[in-house]
């Protein structure tokens, strides 16, 4: 899996920082690709394939 | 953003050993497992007229879906309009109830995307807990996923609502709207394995969940024959200010960035049109455009447009953000944001989409299954990379794929888990929806129905109504205080009549 390159950004400032919330950082990290992986061994293949629903809106 | 902002969202469900034609009771049954404050089976629907266009006529019905007949099945039992139809008022201000086969929740309007973000994800856990409930009386393990297909044809939406002021010519919206839907699922799509439409092959991964069910430029329907601009005229407000933009043409969004950029961009193209400014720019086919980019971002960005232009994507987006830069920099925080991001996103979209991984849907989600993929040796044509999509939707937190991400701290957050906590017993305290929350909390014995724009109230033998349709600004705050200071319906109705 690529790198995951954060940048930092400003989601706006939380109400309790009364406008004064400067640039942060987000915590944003490299997933661990192993774990994840391994979550993904664990789906059924055919999850999907049960999946009907009806439509709606 | 200054302007009441709403998402309603329709959830996929799965249920052990359920068959689809009976997914009408198990929606049901989850929505009566709220085990919250509400008001329950009150709505009112006498402001509500689905038939109604925002282009001056009514239609004679509404078109449906001719595969959902075939799930039809007698079921001999009567239900009464109350047991049948399960409808929630919460006292955050939303609306819990199921439209058909699927539990709905809507938000309590906002005003702020911070406020919609941390709703929406309130709306998740609700809809969690309530499958919870059901599943533990029903002894059936319950998936709940928050997309928009079943892999199989059959889609459900995630409707945005936007409040716009109503001398804003609806046809006019119809065109100056256009460009923009169809090219915003390049940040806004929730990403998709293959094509649901059997005439089109080749289709690996698209952006998009929802552009394969768009074949009409606008209509008031939403079941079939969907428009990519919905025309349904129920402002949910005083009809004679405003109208009330019913966007059918959007995913379900996991990630909270992505539900910030997709309203809050939508947003500021709103407010660009209210200050009379108009794209000069139409797309040749609009319909066959959205299908076009969804399916085939990399690979082909040349839009048509109707004045023999070829433009792609990322520039008929561009054409809208200065447009609301030159209008909104510097203006408020919130819009500063979202034109700074929406401007970012563009330029890396243009350079290298999965550097936004940890930020949109569609490359998250690409980027998972892609290394899966190449780990396990499987082509995109794979059944288990379905299942995969399916499961980066599923809201269990301990399950689902996104949440697996998010937990790594792989997705950008822009609400803390105590703000959503928050929001699933309170509405946000700068709308209308914290009157509607109050009362569903003061006087919930006395209330007769409600809607979105009114609450009827009973008050000894009489009934007591109270408009919401004109409660924006300083109006909020007196009616917010009005339900708040009052320990009865009469006291209420009397400081109403004497103001």
């Amino acid at each position: 899996m690529p790198d995951r390159i954060t940048k930092p950004s400003e989601p706006w400032s939380k109400p309790d920082e009364g406008g004064e919330g400067g640039p942060r950082t987000p915590d944003v990290n490299r997933p661990n690709t192993d774990k994840l992986l391994e979550k993904m061994r664990r789906v059924d293949p055919r999850a999907a394939r049960r999946y009907r629903q009806r439509s709606g809106e | 953003m200054h302007r009441l902002l709403g998402l309603e969202t329709e959830y996929g469900l799965y249920v052990d050993g359920v068959e689809v034609s009976d997914l009408v009771d198990e929606a049901r049954a989850i929505v009566q497992s709220y085990a919250g404050f509400c008001v329950k089976h009150k709505w009112e629907y006498r402001d509500e007229d689905p038939l109604k266009d925002a282009r001056g006529f009514r239609v004679a019905q509404l078109s449906h879906n001719p595969e959902d007949i075939k799930y039809e099945r007698p079921t001999g039992k009567h239900l009464s309009s109350r047991e049948d139809h399960v409808d929630h008022v919460l006292a955050n201000g939303a609306r819990l109830y199921h439209d058909h086969a699927h539990p709905e929740y809507s938000t309590p309007e906002c005003k702020t995307l911070r406020d919609l973000v941390a709703h929406d994800k309130a709306g998740e856990r609700i809809v969690w807990h309530c499958a919870q409930a059901r599943a533990r009386q029903s002894g059936r393990a319950i998936s709940i996923y928050k997309n928009n297909t079943d892999y199989h044809g059959m889609s459900y939406g995630t409707h945005e609502n936007y409040l716009v002021k109503r001398d804003l010519p609806f046809e006019w919206l119809v065109t100056a709207l256009l460009p923009f839907f169809a090219t915003r699922p390049i940040f806004a799509g929730a990403g998709k394995v293959g094509c649901e439409d059997p005439k089109v092959k080749g289709v690996e991964f698209q952006l998009s969940q929802r552009a394969d069910f768009f074949t009409e430029i606008c209509s008031v329907d939403t079941l079939h024959r969907r428009p990519l601009i919905n025309a349904r005229d129920e402002p949910h407000a005083d009809q004679r200010l405003y109208r009330r933009l019913h966007v059918i043409v959007g995913d379900a969004n996991m990630s909270e960035y992505t539900t910030a950029l997709k309203v809050g961009t939508t947003a500021l193209v709103l407010a660009s049109f209210e200050q009379g400014w108009i794209p000069t720019i139409t797309l040749r086919d609009p319909i066959a455009a959205i299908k076009e980019i969804s399916r085939h971002f990399q690979n082909s960005m040349n839009l048509e447009t109707d004045d023999g232009r070829t433009m792609s994507a990322i520039e008929i987006q561009r054409i809208y953000l200065e447009a609301a830069q030159a209008r909104f920099a510097g203006k408020d925080k919130e819009a500063d944001w979202v034109l700074g991001e929406w401007e970012s996103v563009l330029d890396l979209l243009e350079r290298d989409f999965t550097q936004l991984a940890h930020k949109l849907d569609w490359v998250a989600k690409h980027q998972l299954l892609q290394s899966f993929r190449e780990s396990e040796k499987l082509s995109w044509q794979d059944e288990a990379l379905i299942s995969l999509d399916l499961e980066y939707h599923n809201i269990n937190s301990d399950e689902g794929l996104f949440y697996a991400l998010q937990a790594e701290g792989a997705m950008e957050r822009l609400v803390t888990d105590q703000e959503i906590t928050k929001a699933m017993i309170n509405a946000p305290d700068d709308t209308r929806a914290c009157i509607r929350g109050a009362c569903v909390r003061q006087f919930n014995e006395s209330i007769e129905a409600l809607n979105w724009g009114r609450l009827w109230l009973k008050h000894e033998n009489k009934i007591v109504e109270l408009s919401l349709r004109n409660a924006f600004g300083h109006r909020v705050d007196e009616l917010k205080d009005y339900v708040r200071g009052s320990s009865t319906v009469g006291e209420l109705a009397l400081k109403i009549i004497q103001k």
